[in-house]
């Protein structure tokens, strides 16, 4: 497949800190949508690149981005050479030739009321690839070559099953010859009996004309089997780089690890321990200062007079910060502020009984209790704000104030975390403990 | 199996081709006269309308001022646009062959620049060295055969079947076809005339079928479905009956009719009739204007011919006579062809501007998105009854008034305020297809604009265009009917129907109620026919509104896109 030297060497796609932003361009402000915030990556030639992340990461645009689908705000995409982002219309065009993408849904992938002959040969046409009945030839070719046969050229798309479907969006992508191919979960929307084959059908195509491919995925099985390198992204931002093996056996970020110990284990006591996050990912809009899983993340880091807490004494700590974010977001909008004032809120717990049911189990040191009963007080009185300010002063470290750095963590493998730092524990020994 | 172009595959297997086009041919044959007089007739009118258009921009130039500079503009525009059209379909560049640094999109529009240019300098050159003669000449010469062809004898036409004659105090008939009565004349006639249309459907339709069997190299196209799915579609059907009707009328009229338009309508003082006068005891002749004097529905017994009667000139009625004594079905029957021709112009018109703008509305969104809603808002936002009125009346004494005796600028009217509402009804699933991956991956591998619009939009909307058209083309024969009811629209004394429902108005409650109802009736029953076709098409094309009369309302709300 890949030879780890030649990537360092001469990468086919570099990418450097691409930002797609959604929605800036609304006359009336509002934060846009941060779907990809700063990702930087290479894929080498030949090579399988995998992007995971749960859905609404940002990994599909990302994709799209790479083929100017998007229009990306800032950053480089640079593809053998060539700055894509600066491309004009013409050789925009013409570059298309070199890049292809197959859809993750094979039913709205391809025009139903074209024959299957014409949507092979309409990047054909389009770019004005040899003589028509070369064309012709080509695409009974290119149908034989997918495990479709070349009779289909009259059939309607209406007749095909998924995994057939898949297989004339994967020779329409192969038409011209393209070196690179952007898979948006090529597999995800058929049979898992189906899945194994257009798997493997990628694989051979890829032997045989020398692709570089770009797999966005959300199932890791699926990343494990094919891919060479994997990304993790969550958030808009990539959280760890390496390769697969080595990524699978040792995750070093803590969303890594939270996502790979999801995988379902054969074995049941291998799966002990399982870590499960808490709530959901923020909004990309208004993503978390610091760390983008600072919010969710089980291996942040304490502050010193903290470290004796027990991790359960530690959650209900977050649990009450997640509590008063949501509280104050709901105060956020001038709406919704009038309607607090004259007393019709949306109906909440009262504070006194979320504090009793996070605080009673376990007793606490004194700082903290005393802290918790001060915020509650400063929430009956309505002050959601000086609330939310009092536990980050008391409770925030450096994992919510600043970004993390990417760290070189083994060969080729690339982490962003502030665990990574000399002076903090690693992820792997936090974890041990 | 290799593909093989359809010219090769009959090649191949020639006969079915061959029987069918001499079907074709000898159901051609016996109406080649007709068709040849309605080809002149055409080219004629082509051919006036085209000089009272140029007549009118010469007018408009001479006058000088913001006119000239507005007419002066629209030739530009137009020269433009239709140079775009040119470089954007046969894909043919000038620019390109110059210079390489210009980026695609001001180079297409540049070579649609030039290709205009080309096209008016061309043209002007025409002008200044007389070519237009030598087109007329050209033309002349072309219609001179036509017009000796049709002279030919054609089955349907009344000169084989003539219906018009008198009868003798013996009791039997003289000048009609073998002697019948004209009534059984002229249902003899209506009869052939319905027979030979529904031959040549029966033949077209074999024309498909053979070409599904022999020809066709996929054994199976979506459109197969639809047809499947219109053969049980009842209701439907009744609206394709109606509309064949209709449109058999439209395009038959002058043989359907008892006698003809210009005897009839135009010109009763210019024709005679023969008619056997009781009192004389001979066969005397008789102005057919005079005869009208007598035969007139006035609203009284004494003075009323109704329908399915003889007049004392041995004239057959079918639908009665009209207030000034003449023949209200050969009335109805030319009224049927300005109708359908005011339609299918404005509908026309305004389907191609309502595709044109949703596609353009939802692929670029945005800026262009919002100048079509708020220019399409507008429209709708006023009065259109009032807005056909204003424009019908400012308009009345241009040139455009002239064509057609004002049925050109009714449809141009009725496509320009009328555009804004099938450009809504296409609006929203144009939005919705515009979002499909396939639109985007032809994007990915580099499809332009246009090609994604014409190739991967258009055909997913051609459904809703033919449902929404059908469905307008009844509100126009209506809207039609009503301005010629209220006095405007089209001028005396072209027949219309609601000019018809006008003139009875008054003879409603009395024995000439035959007037008012049966044109009033005619207008409800083929608007009633398009709108049924437009179900059927929407049932045939979009299988998911299925429901058809079990769930009437939410069938509607996706007819109305979204």
């Amino acid at each position: 497949m890949t030879e780890q030297n030649d990537e360092q060497d001469d990468p086919l796609v570099v990418v450097d800190g691409l930002r797609t932003y959604y929605g800036s361009e609304r006359l009336l402000g509002g934060e846009p949508v941060k779907a990809v915030d700063g990702v930087s990556f290479e894929i080498a030639r030949g090579e399988t690149f995998g992007i995971v992340g749960e859905s609404g990461c940002g990994k599909t645009t990302l994709g799209r981005s790479i083929l100017r689908l998007e229009d990306a705000d800032s950053g480089t995409v640079e593809f053998d050479g060539t700055d894509l982002l600066s491309l004009g219309r013409r050789d925009l065009k013409a570059w298309r030739r070199n890049a292809q993408m197959v859809y993750q849904n094979p039913t709205s992938s391809i025009n139903e009321r074209m024959t299957v002959g014409r949507i092979v040969r309409e990047p054909l046409d389009i770019h004005d690839w040899g003589m028509p009945h070369d064309r012709r030839n080509r695409v009974s070719e290119l149908l034989d070559r997918v495990g479709l046969q070349p009779e289909h050229y009259h059939r309607y798309p209406h007749q095909f099953s998924g995994g057939q479907r898949q297989r004339i969006g994967i020779a329409r992508a192969l038409a011209l010859e393209p070196d690179f191919i952007v898979l948006d979960e090529p597999v995800s929307a058929l049979d898992v009996s189906v899945q194994a084959k257009i798997l493997n059908l990628l694989l051979d195509l890829q032997d045989e004309y020398d692709l570089t491919y770009l797999l966005i995925a959300h199932d890791l099985s699926v990343v494990r089997h094919i891919c060479d390198r994997v990304g993790v992204m969550y958030l808009g931002k990539l959280m760890e780089v390496g390769p697969t093996e080595q990524l699978f056996r040792s995750p070093s970020n803590p969303y890594t690890r939270a996502l790979l110990s999801a995988i379902p284990q054969p074995d049941p006591d291998a799966g002990a321990d399982r870590i499960t996050l808490r709530g959901t990912p923020p909004s990309p809009r208004n993503p978390p200062t610091g760390c983008v899983f600072s919010t969710r993340c089980p291996f942040k880091i304490r502050r010193e007079e903290h470290e004796s807490l027990t991790t359960e004494q530690w959650d209900s700590i977050e649990e009450f910060r997640d509590v008063l974010r949501e509280r104050e977001k709901l105060r956020t909008t001038p709406l919704q502020r009038v309607k607090a004032r004259l007393g019709r809120e949306p109906p909440v717990t009262p504070i006194e009984e979320v504090v009793s049911e996070l605080f009673e189990l376990s007793t606490y040191p004194e700082s903290v209790q005393e802290t918790v009963d001060q915020t509650a007080t400063l929430v009956v009185e309505g002050e959601f704000t000086a609330a939310r300010e009092l536990l980050e002063e008391t409770f925030s470290t450096v994992c919510e104030h600043e970004r993390p750095d990417q760290h070189q963590v083994a060969d080729g493998q690339a982490s962003r975390c502030h665990r990574h730092l000399s002076e903090y524990e690693e992820p792997r020994e936090f974890l041990s403990e | 199996m290799e593909y093989r172009p359809l010219r090769e595959r009959v090649r191949e297997r020639p006969r079915p081709f061959l029987l069918w086009l001499l079907g074709a041919f000898v159901l051609v044959g016996i109406e080649l006269g007709r068709i040849a007089s309605g080809l002149v007739e055409i080219g004629d009118a082509t051919a006036a309308a085209l000089e009272t258009v140029s007549g009118g921009i010469s007018d408009a130039l001479a006058v000088g001022g913001a006119t000239a500079v507005a007419v002066w503009l629209g030739i530009g525009v137009t020269l433009a646009l239709v140079g775009l059209a040119i470089a954007t379909w046969t894909r043919a560049t000038l620019v390109l062959r110059v210079t390489e640094s210009i980026p695609l999109r001001p180079q297409q529009s540049l070579d649609g620049l030039v290709f205009g240019l080309a096209l008016g300098v061309g043209g002007w050159f025409a002008l200044q060295v007389g070519a237009v003669d030598v087109l007329a000449r050209l033309a002349s010469s072309v219609r001179f055969p036509l017009g000796w062809l049709g002279e030919l004898p054609t089955l349907t036409s009344r000169e084989t079947i003539p219906n018009q004659g008198y009868q003798t105090p013996d009791g039997t008939w003289h000048g009609t076809f073998l002697g019948l009565s004209p009534a059984l004349a002229w249902t003899l006639r209506v009869l052939v005339v319905h027979l030979y249309v529904a031959a040549w459907l029966i033949w077209l339709w074999t024309g498909y079928l053979w070409y599904r069997n022999y020809y066709r190299q996929a054994d199976w196209t979506p459109r197969d479905d639809v047809i499947q799915r219109l053969r049980y579609h009842r209701w439907g059907q009744f609206g394709m009956v109606v509309v064949l009707l209709f449109l058999t009328m439209a395009a038959f009229a002058p043989s359907l009719g008892t006698t003809t338009a210009e005897q009839n309508i135009y010109a009763p003082f210019s024709h005679t009739i023969e008619y056997y006068d009781e009192e004389l005891g001979e066969v005397t002749d008789i102005l057919v204007g005079n005869a009208n004097l007598n035969t007139r529905s006035q609203g009284y017994a004494a003075e009323n011919v109704g329908p399915m009667s003889y007049d004392q000139y041995d004239r057959f009625h079918p639908f009665g006579t009209l207030t000034d004594g003449s023949d209200l079905f050969t009335f109805l029957v030319h009224g049927a062809r300005v109708s359908l021709i005011i339609g299918l112009l404005s509908v026309g018109v305004s389907a191609i501007l309502g595709t044109v703008f949703a596609l353009v509305s939802a692929y670029y969104r945005g800026l262009a998105d919002l100048v079509l809603v708020v220019t399409g808002d507008t429209i709708m936002g006023v009065p259109r009854l009032l807005l056909l009125i204003l424009l019908t009346v400012i308009l009345a004494d241009t040139w455009l008034a002239s064509l057609y005796d004002g049925g050109v600028l009714l449809a141009l009217i009725l496509a320009a305020t009328g555009w804004p509402f099938l450009w809504r009804s296409f609006r929203g699933p144009t939005l919705q297809i515009a979002e499909e991956d396939w639109v985007d991956a032809a994007r990915s591998y580099g499809q332009s604009p246009s090609g994604i619009m014409r190739l991967h939009m258009l055909p997913y909307l051609v459904g809703y265009l033919l449902i929404y058209s059908s469905l307008v083309l009844g509100g126009v024969i209506l809207a039609v009917a009503g301005l010629s009811f209220l006095g405007l629209g089209i001028t005396a004394p072209t027949p219309e129907w609601g000019r018809a429902v006008d003139l009875g108005r008054e003879y409603v409650a009395t024995n000439s109620w035959h007037i008012s109802l049966i044109p009033g009736i005619m207008v409800t029953l083929v608007v009633m026919g398009f709108n049924a076709v437009g179900d059927a098409l929407r049932d045939a094309v979009d299988p998911q509104s299925d429901a058809g009369v079990a769930n009437a309302s939410e069938t509607e709300s996706r007819g109305g896109g979204v």
